[in-house]
C-alpha cells in the first residue's frame, strides 16, 4: 500500500533578463543567448542544487528534474548531468528525471544514461518520457510532424533495451539496431518506474494507457486535470492495466509562510515572473508545424494559450492548482484535491520564477514540517478515497 | 472571369481536387506552399491551353495523406494522376515549392513534359542567395515577404484573426515541414537538372523576398538551354503581381 509522496520539483529558471527584456515575444526558442551570464548562471546553479539536496535532507520523498531548450525558463537541457551531480548528494529521496524527450536523443543512448543513473543510486531513479514541448522542435533537428511516430518507436527501442537480454536488434521506421544490448542495465527490474508527462493531448493519454504508465498534466487547468485523471483510468483499464493512486502526480505551486496574507504577499511576485516572464513565447514555437492535430490547434487557440504570458492571480488561482497561505490552508487545499483527482502522488513546485533563495529554503522548510506531516497523518484516510 | 470546373479524383488512395478550364494542349500547374492566394491568374491560359490546377495532398481542398514523406511521393502521385487522367504529355509549370516539385517530375520523367516553366522554383542550395526559410517565419513575417505590392494579397487575408484560415495555414505547414523541416533544399538536384533537355524557362519576381532572384544564375548554370526571365517590381508573387508574367508564360509554351 503505497503512502502519501511529496516530490520537490525545480524549473530552475535563469533569472536575471535584461532591462528590455519585455521587448521580446517569447523568452523561447530566440530570445539572444547574450543575455546568459555564465557567473550568475553559477550562482543559481549553486542555489538551486543546494535546494534540492535541502529537500530530501527536510523529508521529501523525491526530487524532480526536467528538460528545455534555448530559453532562459529552464537551466536544464541536460537534466540527467544534474540527476548525476545530485545523486552523491541526495542520500534518500527518489531522484525523477521526468525528463529528456526521447525525441532529442538516440534512444540506446537515453537507455544507457538512465539505467546509468539507476545503477549509480541504487534504484532510486524514476523517469518520464514527455513528447517535449512545441518549442523543444524549433531547437532541435527532429521533424515535429513525425514526432509522435518518432517518439513511440524510441520507448519501444528503450522498454526493449532494459527487458529484452542483450544482444537483440530493433527495425524501426526511425532507427535501425543490429545490436541493441546495454551496458548498464537498469539497477530496478523490471525498470525504473515510468511515467508519460503531457499538456493532454489525447494521444499521449493513450500512449500511457497502453504502456501502463503514469500520467501527469501539467499546465491544464484544475477541470480539465480530472477529465484527464479520468479519462487515463478509463483507457488505461481498456489497456488491463490499473492505475494506482501513486502513478498520478499531481503538480502544484506551493507556497507557505505565517500567514494566508504573508504567503501571498511574498509569493504573488514569483508567479508573476513564472507566468509573465518564465514561460511567456508565441502561439507559432507552441505549436510548430504538425505538432498537433488541427482540432487541437483549434481547441487551443480557442483557450488562447492564456498561460504563457500573462498574468492574473485570481484567474489562475482558480483555475490551476496553486496552493498560497498558512501551513494549515495549504494542507487542507492539497489535501482536497488529492481526494478529487485520485492521487497520492504530489509534485510540488516549491521554487518559481525569480524566488530569491532564502524564500525557497523558507518555503521548503514549511512545507516539510508544517504542511507534509499534516498530510501524512491523513494519509489512510486520502489513501481510501483514492481508491 | 474563366469558369473552372471543380473535378474531385481518387489517385492511389487520396481524394484530389482539381480545376480544370480550356481546351488545347495540356497545361499542368503545380502550386507553392500556400494556397491563400488563389489560382486567377491561371485563368490567361485557357485561351490556349486545357489549364489543370490540382491542389497537392495536404493542401487547399485536397485530403491529407500523410504516408507521403516526401518529394518523390508527389512525383509519383502526378505520374498517376496524369495516367488517371489518361494524358500521356503536358506542360508543365510549377511555381516555388511547385517549382521544385516540377523540376523532379521533369528530371524522372522527362519523356511526359513538353516544355517546362519554372517560377521561383524552390528546391536547390544557393549558398550566396539563400532563401527565406519559410517554416521559421511567424504568420505574421510571411506575407509582407511574399509580395512586392502588399494590395495585391490584401484581399486573400483575413481582416480580423481567423481561426479556420489559421487552421488551414497550419495544415498546409504541416505538409511542407514533413517534407522541408529536415532539409529545406534538394542535395541531389544539381547532379540531375542536366536532364532537362526539354525547352525551359526560369521566371522570377525580381524583389523575390522569399527565394531570391539571384538564385537565377545558378538554376540556368545547372539547365544552360534554359531562358531565364527575371520581372522587375514583382515580389515571390510574380504571377499575382504581374500579368505579363503570365503572359511571357502563356507566349513560352505556346
Amino acid at each position: 500500500m503505497s503512502d502519501v509522496r511529496f516530490n520537490f520539483m525545480h524549473f530552475m529558471p535563469y533569472v536575471h533578463l535584461p532591462a528590455n527584456h519585455k521587448e521580446f515575444k517569447s523568452l523561447w526558442v530566440n530570445f539572444p543567448n547574450k543575455y546568459y551570464d555564465p557567473e550568475k548562471a553559477h550562482e543559481l546553479y549553486q542555489q538551486y542544487l543546494s535546494q534540492l539536496v535541502l529537500a530530501d535532507q527536510l523529508g521529501f520523498d523525491a526530487i524532480v528534474l526536467n528538460e528545455h531548450h534555448n530559453t532562459s525558463y529552464s537551466m536544464m537541457p541536460a537534466p540527467s548531468l544534474l540527476a548525476a551531480t545530485l545523486i552523491p548528494q541526495i542520500k534518500n529521496a527518489k531522484i525523477c528525471v521526468w525528463g529528456t524527450p526521447p525525441n532529442l536523443e538516440y534512444p540506446n543512448r537515453l537507455a544507457e544514461e538512465y539505467a546509468m543513473l539507476d545503477v549509480l543510486s541504487k534504484g532510486r531513479l524514476e523517469i518520464a518520457f514527455p513528447l517535449g514541448t512545441g518549442m523543444e522542435y524549433w531547437a532541435n533537428p527532429v521533424n515535429p510532424v513525425t514526432a509522435r511516430e518518432r517518439h513511440r518507436e524510441s520507448i519501444d527501442i528503450i522498454l526493449k533495451a532494459w527487458t529484452v537480454d542483450g544482444p537483440t536488434s530493433y527495425y524501426g521506421d526511425f532507427y535501425t539496431y543490429r545490436f541493441l544490448n546495454s551496458w548498464p542495465r537498469p539497477y530496478q527490474r523490471p525498470h525504473p518506474p515510468c511515467y508519460i508527462v503531457g499538456t493532454g493531448s489525447p494521444e499521449t493519454i493513450e500512449l500511457a494507457a497502453e504502456l501502463g504508465f503514469g500520467y501527469s498534466a501539467v499546465f491544464v487547468s484544475r477541470q480539465r486535470a480530472l477529465e484527464l485523471n479520468n479519462r487515463l483510468r478509463e483507457r488505461s483499464a481498456a489497456y488491463g492495466h490499473e492505475v494506482r493512486p501513486d502513478q498520478l502526480p499531481l503538480g502544484v505551486l506551493t507556497y507557505v509562510a505565517e500567514t494566508d496574507e504573508q504567503a501571498q504577499r511574498e509569493f504573488v511576485e514569483h508567479l508573476q515572473f513564472f507566468f509573465e516572464d518564465g514561460l511567456r513565447t508565441t502561439p507559432q514555437f507552441l505549436a510548430p508545424p504538425g505538432y498537433i492535430s488541427i482540432e487541437q490547434l483549434k481547441a487551443r487557440a480557442a483557450l488562447g494559450d492564456k498561460l504563457h504570458g500573462s498574468f492574473d492571480f485570481k484567474t489562475l488561482s482558480d483555475a490551476l492548482f496553486i496552493a498560497v497561505g498558512s501551513a494549515e490552508k495549504v494542507a487542507n487545499l492539497i489535501g482536497e484535491w488529492g481526494k478529487t483527482m485520485g492521487t497520492t502522488h504530489f509534485n510540488i513546485n516549491g521554487h518559481l520564477g525569480n524566488m530569491p533563495h532564502w524564500k525557497a529554503v523558507k518555503n521548503l522548510s514549511l512545507i516539510a514540517e508544517e504542511v507534509m506531516p499534516r498530510l501524512r497523518s491523513r494519509s489512510a484516510s486520502l489513501q481510501r478515497a483514492a481508491e | 472571369m474563366v469558369r473552372f470546373e471543380r473535378e474531385t479524383h481518387e489517385v492511389n488512395g487520396v481524394k484530389i481536387v482539381m480545376y480544370a478550364a480550356g481546351s488545347g494542349q495540356p497545361l499542368l500547374f503545380l502550386h507553392g506552399a500556400g494556397t491563400f492566394h488563389g489560382f486567377e491568374f491561371a485563368g490567361k491560359w485557357t485561351e490556349n491551353f486545357r489549364v489543370l490546377v490540382p491542389y497537392h495532398p495536404g493542401f487547399g481542398e485536397s485530403d491529407d495523406d500523410p504516408t507521403m514523406l516526401d518529394m518523390h511521393d508527389y512525383v509519383m502521385h502526378y505520374v498517376e494522376l496524369l495516367d488517371t487522367l489518361g494524358i500521356e504529355k503536358v506542360n508543365l509549370v510549377g511555381f516555388s515549392l511547385g517549382g521544385y516539385l516540377a523540376a523532379r517530375f521533369a528530371i524522372e520523367h522527362r519523356e511526359r513534359v513538353i516544355k517546362l516553366a519554372l517560377i521561383g522554383p524552390a528546391g536547390l542550395r544557393d549558398k550566396d542567395n539563400p532563401p527565406a526559410d519559410v517554416l521559421a517565419l511567424s504568420p505574421e513575417q510571411l506575407p509582407p515577404l511574399l509580395v512586392s505590392n502588399f494590395d495585391v494579397i490584401k484581399p486573400h487575408l483575413p481582416v480580423q484573426p481567423d481561426l479556420d484560415f489559421i487552421a488551414d495555414r497550419y495544415r498546409e505547414m504541416t505538409t511542407v515541414a514533413r517534407l522541408l523541416w529536415e532539409k529545406p533544399w534538394d542535395r541531389k538536384l544539381p547532379r540531375h537538372l542536366h536532364r532537362l533537355k526539354m525547352p525551359t524557362l526560369l521566371l522570377w519576381g525580381e524583389e523575390d523576398k522569399i527565394i531570391p532572384s539571384a538564385q537565377a544564375k545558378l538554376w540556368k548554370s545547372l539547365i544552360p538551354a534554359a531562358d531565364v526571365e527575371i520581372v522587375g517590381g514583382a515580389g515571390h508573387l510574380v504571377l499575382d503581381e504581374k500579368p505579363e508574367a503570365v503572359t511571357s508564360i502563356a507566349r513560352f509554351l505556346s
